[in-house]
Order: structure tokens, then sequence, then C-alpha cells
């Protein structure tokens, strides 16, 4: 089980900050930020800025994000914002506007 | 089963608001506002420094915060609660911290429909906290004393009993009970037995 879990219904407008996982499959509002990873899923709605260790989004992300290991944005996922990571994986389907930074 | 639960991992901690409709389970920090129409659960290393909407709430942590429910607020063993509380029913279980007023039915109820529930509800959580503390060991107490009497009396003198259970509510009949003097008889016999052995 992840350690922790924005379920479908829920929404939080603030700032989430955590050590381990975090599984968004609701809406949150405002700075969500972990160490490990980070899922945005399908249907989840993230209005925040994302900092993490890796990302992986397929539902809807609007903000900037950076990932110090990498970001995949998967089919069907819709992200607004500038994106700074490792690696970046922009799987067929999804959308995306915004700048891309890679660390070379 | 992850989705329809919503968890603030241990390592967790969130500043604002949470709202929604899920069941919300807080292993970690969380300040500001929780406002959720579902079950909440504050484990026993959750720190909640808000005030807490929910149906059904439960404590085993630390609250700085009103908490408010629907339907019951249960603080068990290890909960931490400043803030006041309200439900229509409240279980505070033994080895919890609370400081702060406890109401079992919020008069000022913002939902008119959980309002009856509240009212219809009160006599029942007065009896419930009655009935997990006092009563059982009223009852145990109670219980434990009559069946001495017929364990005692009982074995030698099955028939009388019928007749003297009737006769503590009607006390008159109590001077005519014939069956006192029979168990002294039958020590005397015993004795007369045992002096003529020993004789």
């Amino acid at each position: 089980m992840a350690s922790t879990v924005i379920g479908t219904g829920i929404t939080i407008e603030g700032e989430i900050t955590s050590d381990d996982d975090v599984v968004v499959a609701g809406t949150v509002r405002g700075k969500l930020s972990a160490k490990e990873g980070i899922t945005i899923e399908q249907g989840a709605i993230v209005e925040a800025d994302v900092v993490g260790g890796s990302l992986i989004v397929g539902g809807s992300l609007t903000g900037n994000v950076t990932a110090s290991e990498r970001v995949d944005l998967q089919s069907g996922a819709r992200v607004v914002g500038n994106v700074k990571a490792g690696r970046v994986t922009i799987a067929d389907g999804a959308q995306f506007k915004g700048n891309v930074d890679m660390e070379v | 089963m992850a989705a329809n639960v919503t968890v603030i991992g241990p390592t967790a901690r969130v500043r604002g608001r949470l709202s929604g409709v899920a069941n919300l389970e807080v292993l970690g920090f969380v300040e500001g506002e929780i406002t959720v129409d579902g079950d909440v659960t504050v484990d026993s290393h959750g720190m909640v420094g808000a005030n807490v909407h929910g149906r059904r709430v439960v404590v085993r942590g630390a609250v700085r915060g009103d908490l408010v429910a629907a339907e019951a607020i249960v603080l068990e063993e290890g909960a931490r609660v400043v803030g006041d509380v309200t439900a229509p029913r409240i279980a505070i279980a033994e080895g919890a911290f609370l400081r702060g007023q406890i109401q079992t039915a919020d008069e000022n109820a913002p939902e008119t429909s959980s309002g009856r529930a509240q009212v219809v509800s009160r006599p029942q959580s007065s009896a419930a906290v009655r009935v997990s503390s006092a009563p059982q060991k009223e009852r145990a107490v109670v219980a434990a004393a009559p069946k001495p009497v017929p364990k005692v009396e009982g074995p030698a003198l099955t028939p009388v009993n019928p007749i003297r259970l009737p006769s503590p509510a009607n006390n008159a009949p109590a001077p005519r009970r014939p069956p006192p003097p029979v168990v002294p008889a039958m020590k005397k016999l015993k004795g007369q037995m045992l002096k003529k052995k020993e004789r």
C-alpha cells in the first residue's frame, strides 16, 4: 500500500509533503512534494507545483514539475506547465504544453 | 480499494483544506481543516491540527481541534484530543485523553436532516455509555447475589425454594419458613452420628 493516497472523492487545497510515495486519484490544489515517487492517476486533477523523485502522470496536471529522477507522461495525461527532470518520457496520446528541461 | 480510501501516510504532511466524499485515514500530519463525508480515522501516529468534520470519526492519535461527526465519534485508547467533541454518539475508551466539551447531540446542527437522528439517538447515546460502564457491573452483582442463595439452600430443599422466592416480595410469610430448622437438624444428626461413631 502506498504510504499516502489521495482518494477519488477527496480535494486538498494546500500543501502536501511526504518522504514516501504519494498517489493522487483525487484533486490537489497548491503544492505537492514527495521525496519518492508521485503518481497522478487517470481522472485525478492536480493544480499545483509538483516536486518529487519521480513522477508518473496519467491525469490532469497544471503546474510546474521538478523531478530529481524522471517524469513519465502516460497516454491520456494532460499536462500544462514546465517540466524539469533527469529523464522525461511522453507517451503517445499524452497532451503536453510547456517547456522541458532535461539535465544533460 | 485504494481509490476509495484516502491515506495520509506516516511521513506525509498536509497543510490546508482537505474535503470531499471518501474515507480518510491519517497516519501522518494534517494541519488546516478536514471536512469529509465519510469515515475519518486518525491513527496512533497521526497528528491532526484541524477541525475535523466527518460521518464517523475514530481517533487513536493526537487531535488539536474540534471534532464533529454526523454519526459517531470514538476516542480509542491512546487518543489525545484537545477540542470540543460533538456527535450523536460518542464513545471514549479507557486510556483516551480529552480536554474539551462534549456534546452528544448537536443543537446547532448544520444539517436539518441529521437533527432528527440526533434527537432520537440522545437516549441511545446516554444508555450506551451507561451500559458500557456501570450497568454491566451492577448486573453482575445482582446476578451474582441471588445465585449463592439457591446454591446454599437449593440442593437440600428444592421444593421449598418456590415458596421462599415469593416470600421476599411479601415479608409476611417469611417467619413461616420451615426449612431453616431442617438444616441444623441435619447438622445435629451428623453431629450425633459423629458422636455415636466416636463413642
